[in-house]
């Protein structure tokens, strides 16, 4: 999508503006039958990616999708010959009446709520700062800005929760002596120790995201502005913000899919922490549900996935109203 | 936009043909594959083990601490059957998930290290081989302790499905300096260990006669074990679950409740964390309910308390009573698939019965054989140093004779595991009691069961 857009557009940039008629003839160009040469150019474009796309995200998706409908069948006693029956949605049945899925998706998206605008606000602010025409050593902080994303999330979770540990810490030793005692790890806190974790790594990669956007505005705007006397708060309130949010919307989006997602993070602290059940998040729950029942934990991937895709759908539909408005 | 849509519906059209393709070609793959790979056919005739023609490598994934040492004997003796270790994270730590992923794609290694509890599971879901066929089999039984046969040939019901490694009795672990300088013996019964709890606590808050971990719910079996509660049954026809409402689980419930309560145990240390190893070496947590290969964990994590701790039998229920629960205790398994099962076999008999590989194994992987004649080896007869030279193997030998042998576990070990370790989440942060926890675990057990298609009784 993104390859195909520009190209056409550097190409004969009049011919969108046209409209209609110039847009079925170069469809019409590309039917098959009408020189074989141009049909298959886009097929062997696609390769690259739609081979992978098809090998690793369609296919395991099908897959899942396919052994949701079925159940086990055992012939012959407890230990007996199992054989795989179809149940239609007999396991969607069971997912929607497992509470511990329910209350695991409630959590990670009272998380969201939360965590999601947190960080958006935080990346927002970084990405302004580092905009704005006083700021100094800009490559040296987006660089340190965006070091947590490239650290691996399990390395990231192992160093947070030596930093929470209350045997371990020395942060943790340190409010002790100033006589805070903080628990990280209790089950109060669990789910806020790892929203920061979380907003840690993330916040420096949704910066980055908002920054090149904010880059991409043209300089004249900002000149207009300033002739008209608008202050530097001005500018950020009423041009750069509203410039950038498309920008907001899409690591919006990625937020709410990583937040569904949830997994390292708890999975690494559930070693050190005895606040974190085995169905803490909702990808826990595929976890769990997989040591005994593949097909149980297929219909809840799909469950999973289809919510997933709902709720970022909800949100991009929601957003560009209010875009609209 | 218009361009937006425009390509997008393209895309679509594009990867509607081989979607579908693929979706036909995966899902024929699904239906037929499970069908004939069944090699664990239930009672009868013992299955064909024939040796196979030529030299032999065999994969073994366990995580016993110095199993390559071990495995350096056998190689040295036996070209034609080479032997290559894999070391694994615990079975409940990933290692059984990734069996069973293996298993289901044909890459399974061809033995696995299995615990006992988690057999009846791998039985389940086809995954273990049938050796009873194979060479020397037959007469192996009674070169190990009964109870751990049973473990294996699933008291005699047809099969055998493993050869035993070690056993898990377990006693009670404890410093006996700070002991000592409180006052305090050896706690033979609960209500004394519970008495001592609250004079460690009392005499320095930050300090607990113990923890209770929450990712070792086979360790709070093994106190259930201890107490005499059954929470599996199994007549041949069909499983029954009495977790929920047994006696005995309740007893044992109510009193770690109390502590936890009290905050007379340490509620927020993980079995097996670097937390738990700090507070030991500080001197935090002063005791550990727990099993003979414990002994190497302590050792090898705490170095600097040695010789400080000592040994006795696990508190009773009963004072004067002899009864002690067991926790882990592993066997050595041909894994489904394995194209060598007559050789994995004779490596795995070997393994779990020549003296000198169990000797290494107590050595360096602190295993406690489940081998007759290895209970007689020297290294369990000498005084070890970090116990202040105790002989500790004398109390293990007393404990392994009061497990009692008849504690059978349920075949969705894993399903019942995780629903006490959530509801001991509840317990440990106050949103629950251990008594919600062992009620969830009833209702999920039966569920996982009646999933499986297996016949659960009322």
């Amino acid at each position: 999508m993104a390859q195909t857009i520009p190209i056409r557009t550097a190409e004969d940039p009049v011919l969108d503006d046209e409209g209609g008629g110039t847009g079925t003839r170069r469809r019409r160009r590309r039917t098959p039958g009408r020189g074989s040469t141009p049909a298959s150019a886009p097929w062997l474009f696609l390769l690259p990616f739609g081979l992978p796309f098809l090998l690793f995200y369609v296919a395991p998706v099908a897959y899942a999708l396919w052994r949701s409908l079925f159940k086990i069948e055992r012939t012959g006693g407890i230990y007996g010959k199992p054989t795989e029956v179809f149940a239609g949605l007999d396991q969607y049945r069971l997912v929607f009446q497992n509470d511990d899925f329910i209350s695991s998706v409630l959590r990670v998206l009272g998380f969201g709520l939360v965590q999601i605008p947190i960080m958006l606000l935080l990346a927002l602010g970084l990405a302004l700062l580092l905009d704005s025409t006083v700021a100094r050593f800009k490559a040296l902080f987006r660089i340190s800005f965006f070091v947590p994303y490239a650290i691996p999330g399990v390395v990231g979770a192992l160093i947070w929760g030596f930093i929470y540990s209350p045997g371990l810490s020395p942060i943790v030793d340190l409010l002790g002596k100033a006589g805070l005692e903080p628990e990280f790890l209790s089950a109060r806190w669990i789910l806020w120790s790892i929203a920061n974790v979380v907003t840690w790594t993330y916040t420096g990669y949704n910066m980055l995201i908002i920054y090149s956007a904010l880059q991409a505005i043209p300089q004249e705007i900002y000149e207009a502005a300033k002739m008209d006397g608008a202050s530097n708060w001005r500018i950020a309130r009423h041009v750069k913000i509203p410039s950038v949010a498309p920008a907001l919307v899409l690591t919006g989006v990625f937020s709410i899919i990583g937040t569904l997602q949830l997994f390292t993070e708890p999975i690494v602290f559930s070693k050190i922490a005895t606040t974190i059940t085995t169905t803490y998040t909702p990808n826990m729950v595929v976890l769990s549900a997989g040591q005994n029942n593949y097909n149980y934990a297929a219909a809840i991937s799909v469950t999973l996935a289809l919510s997933t895709f709902v709720l970022s759908f909800a949100f991009l539909k929601i957003t560009q109203r209010k875009a609209e408005m | 936009m218009t361009i937006l849509r425009r390509t997008s519906h393209r895309h679509r059209l594009v990867l509607a043909g081989p979607a579908v393709a693929l979706s036909l070609v995966l899902a024929a793959c699904g239906g037929g594959g499970d069908d004939d790979k069944g090699t664990s056919a239930g009672a009868g005739s013992a299955p064909a083990c024939k040796p196979s023609d030529g030299p032999v490598q065999l994969t073994f994934s366990t995580w016993v601490p110095g199993m390559e040492e071990v495995v350096k004997l056998w190689n040295a003796d036996n070209p034609d059957i080479q032997v290559k270790v894999n070391s694994v994270p615990a079975g409940n730590a990933g290692t059984y998930q990734n069996f069973t992923n293996a298993l289901k794609a044909g890459t399974a290694p061809d033995l696995g290290q299995v615990e006992y509890d988690s057999l009846p599971n791998f039985r389940l879901q086809e995954g273990l081989t049938d050796i009873s066929g194979c060479p020397g089999i037959a007469e192996a039984e009674q070169k190990f302790v009964p109870w751990t046969w049973s473990q294996v040939d699933f008291n005699g019901s047809g099969g055998v499905y493993a050869i035993p490694q070690d056993t898990g009795p377990m006693a009670l672990y404890y410093r006996k300096d700070i002991f000592d300088k409180l006052g305090l013996a050896a706690p033979t019964t609960w209500e004394e260990y519970a008495a001592a709890a609250k004079t460690i606590h009392d005499a320095d808050p930050s300090q607990y006669i113990t923890f209770f971990s929450q990712t070792d719910p086979n360790w709070y079996t093994g106190l259930y074990w201890q107490a005499g509660a059954q929470l599996f049954t199994n007549d041949g026809d069909a499983i029954g679950v009495d977790i929920e409402g047994n006696p005995a689980v309740e007893k044992v419930n109510d009193y770690w409740q109390g502590l936890i309560d009290d905050d007379l145990v340490a509620g927020n240390l993980q079995g097996f964390s670097e937390e738990l190893y700090k507070a030991w070496n500080t001197g935090k947590v002063v005791s550990w309910v727990s099993a003979a290969w414990g002994y190497s964990t302590i050792r090898d994590n705490a170095p600097d308390t040695a010789g400080k701790w000592a040994v006795a039998p696990m508190p009773q229920w009963d004072a004067g009573g002899t009864a002690a629960g067991n926790w882990g205790g592993s066997s050595t398994a041909v894994l489904a698939g394995s194209d060598h099962p007559a050789e994995a076999a004779q490596f795995a008999l070997w393994l779990n019965t020549d003296p000198e590989a169990l000797a290494l194994e107590n050595k360096l992987g602190g295993l406690y054989p489940s081998s007759v004649d290895g209970l007689d080896i020297e290294a369990l007869q000498q005084g070890v140093d970090f116990y202040g030279g105790q002989t500790i193997f004398d109390v293990f030998k007393q404990a392994s004779a009061g497990v009692d042998p008849s504690f059978t576990w349920g075949p969705t070990m894993t399903d019942t595991y995780a629903a006490l370790k959530d509801g001991i989440v509840g317990a440990l942060s106050g949103n629950g009691t251990l008594d919600d926890a062992t009620k969830d675990a009833q209702a999920k057990t039966v569920a996982s069961l009646e999933a499986q298609s297996v016949p659960v009784a009322d």
